[in-house]
């Protein structure tokens, strides 16, 4: 009973969604009830991939949801005529055992269409996510090689959350944590004295664009204030599928058009579980007096209370508070980002900037 | 009202067995009702002279809007017939289609309109998953019989299906109330049976004899009580009736005996 994780937490369903919308895929068929993952969905739409569900209702439980799929998959076509579609399972259609390869053969709608055999009881939302990838390679739209690459980052995120992560608690109430006040003039404070502060984004895909927005404002106090910064990124454009390498040239061109330098690129954004000691020794190296990390701050290895800690999930801020660690929350993020091609401001940063006009 | 369900492994001759005691009881003036829970849809096929009737699942796929008449079919003697039906085989989720026939009949309060004296259920086979095992949980049936020959697959069939009995009698519903023998001329099959009842924990009812009166009747789509109403067999069905009468409580209610609040779930439940 003690290792029973109650919270609500990420699902394979939707890990499977947005691992596709990595992938380029034009649309994605929730094959399920009209209000499974809708949420998920709308902001997937959000980030320009179209979201529709096939809306299966008693009747499908009950005789099979070929027809509902068929149906879906045609208006698809005649709506979108999307080059790649995938058909992703849900609890309810997985259940009854739906055969969506079958039925996607049957629609026949002559582009790629794939199935995902993803449902929410798989565990781990990240298995979801693992099926996806699985059926891109089968589909022929990803490289055997990047497949399994993707799938060991998997792996290892998978193994971060429940070695230090959310998924390795039993029951964690959202927070919204302190406000940022104190941060900000921490790290203000160690510029004045002309102390070395360092910044660290390991950021997860997306939420890259609103956390990149930290090195605008350090960078800033820094010219202002003195001192000595390094900042490390995980935004290698070299590494991952093609959705997130834009991701990065996105965020360099707005960091170049500000003359703010990235001192060290160290892995890729979807490498967020496997560069914590790589980043940390490169921070080492620096010997900071301030060491400030923004994303998934837990991926680096052995946090002080002295780091300053920015999160984006309410409930990861609960998990590094509990263990008296100094964080704050830049909750939401998720649904600001999605869509965004320009770095977006952070909360955190708004603050620095604030409190250095004030100066 | 009386609430009964007959469960055995598929080809043991529930319907049979069913279609033949609901006319039994029919024939004494009582009002009954048989509810086919079986996608193949064949339970009152014999009460209706071989008319397939509409089944609860296909006309509700059709139509929202539906009315009880569309339904529930009058057949032999009075018999009132349902067929929950389901999908084609390989297809959907059987078990989901029988809770969702149940919940129509009671949203159409079928009970109130038709108030039968006996609801008879004849349900598919073995317990394979919750909606299957409805009529014996959620207070659909009160009292369960188990058809069985002496064969040692259906013994095991009804072993596996008092154990589902017995597992959801703590909820306060449905209980075992004995075997019935359909013989198959397996030798010594009432003692096996015997045996097989006292480990169970429950004992046989009635032994229906092998009689090829069943089938001929079978071929005129008929029951034995219309289609060869003196011959032993109808004998043999009329004191089986008489026993499931004897062995099941009457309990005034709607369809179900009251409401359970939490003891839905299972592997195709809402």
């Amino acid at each position: 009973m003690k290792d029973r994780i109650i919270h609500p937490r990420p699902n394979p369903i939707i890990a499977a969604m947005y691992t596709l919308r990595d992938m380029d895929v034009d649309v994605v068929v929730v094959h399920g009830p009209a209000g499974c993952s809708f949420m998920a969905s709308r902001m997937l739409e959000e980030a320009g991939i179209r979201v529709v569900t096939s809306g299966m209702r008693d009747n499908d439980l009950i005789f099979g949801g070929a027809e509902s799929l068929i149906e879906t998959l045609k208006l698809v076509k005649e709506k979108f005529d999307p080059k790649t579609v995938a058909v992703v399972g849900t609890c309810a259609s997985m259940i009854i055992g739906e055969d969506m390869a079958a039925e996607i053969q049957q629609a026949n709608i002559g582009c790629n269409v794939f199935p995902v055999d993803s449902h929410g009881c798989m565990g781990d939302n990240t298995r979801g996510a693992i099926r996806a990838l699985e059926a891109g390679r089968d589909a022929g739209i990803l490289t055997p090689e990047e497949t399994d690459r993707q799938i060991s980052l998997m792996k290892a995120a998978t193994g971060i959350e429940k070695k230090v992560g959310m998924a390795a608690q039993g029951y964690l109430s959202p927070t919204k944590g302190p406000t940022k006040l104190n941060v900000c003039r921490q790290i203000m404070d160690a510029l004045a004295a002309d102390k070395k502060v360092a910044v660290v984004m390991i950021a997860k895909k997306e939420l890259a664009y609103r956390f990149a927005d930290i090195f605008l404002a350090v960078d800033e106090a820094r010219n202002k204030l003195g001192g000595k910064t390094f900042f490390v990124a995980n935004m290698d454009g070299e590494k991952g599928l093609p959705r997130i390498r834009r991701y990065c040239s996105d965020i360099q061109r707005d960091l170049d058009s500000r003359n703010v330098k990235i001192d060290r690129i160290i892995g890729g954004l979807d490498e967020y579980a496997i560069i914590g000691e790589d980043v940390k020794k490169a921070v080492d190296d620096f010997e900071p007096d301030l060491t400030v990390i923004v994303g998934i701050c837990h991926s680096y290895p052995e946090l002080s209370p002295d780091n300053i800690l920015i999160t984006d999930q309410p409930r990861q801020l609960a998990n590094y508070l509990r263990q008296g660690l100094t964080a704050v929350g830049e909750i939401s993020s998720h649904s600001i980002v999605m869509g965004a091609k320009n770095i977006i401001s952070l909360e955190t940063s708004d603050i620095l900037r604030e409190l250095l006009e004030e100066r | 009202m009386r609430r009964i369900a007959i469960y055995g492994k598929g080809g043991i001759g529930k319907s049979t067995t069913s279609a033949n005691v609901s006319a039994v009881l029919a024939e004494k003036g009582l009002k009954v009702m048989q509810i086919g829970c079986d996608p193949k849809a064949d339970s009152t096929r014999m009460l209706t002279r071989g008319e397939e009737i509409a089944t609860v699942l296909n006309v509700m796929r059709k139509d929202d809007d539906i009315e009880l008449e569309d339904i529930v079919h009058v057949g032999e003697n009075g018999v009132l017939c349902v067929e929950c039906g389901g999908p084609r085989p390989g297809m959907g989720c059987a078990g989901r289609g029988i809770i969702a026939a149940f919940e129509k009949l009671e949203e159409l309060d079928a009970m109130k309109v038709y108030s039968p004296d006996v609801i008879v259920y004849d349900v598919l086979g073995d317990v394979v998953c919750g909606g299957f095992a409805m009529p014996i949980r959620n207070g659909y049936a009160k009292d369960v019989f188990i058809v069985t020959s002496g064969e040692m697959m259906a013994l095991y069939a009804a072993n596996n299906i008092a154990e589902a009995v017995s597992n959801f009698s703590s909820s306060g519903y449905a209980r075992l109330g004995g075997l019935i023998q359909n013989s198959r001329n397996v030798e010594d099959e009432d003692s096996i049976i015997d045996r097989a009842a006292k480990e169970i924990g429950t004992d046989v009812v009635c032994r229906i004899p092998r009689d090829p009166a069943v089938q001929r009747c079978e071929q005129m789509s008929m029951t034995v009580i219309s289609g060869e109403p003196d011959s032993p067999q109808a004998g043999a069905y009329r004191l089986l009736a008489n026993s499931l009468l004897e062995r099941s409580e009457d309990v005034k209610g709607g369809m179900r005996l009251g409401k359970s609040p939490a003891v839905r779930g299972g592997c195709c439940d809402e």
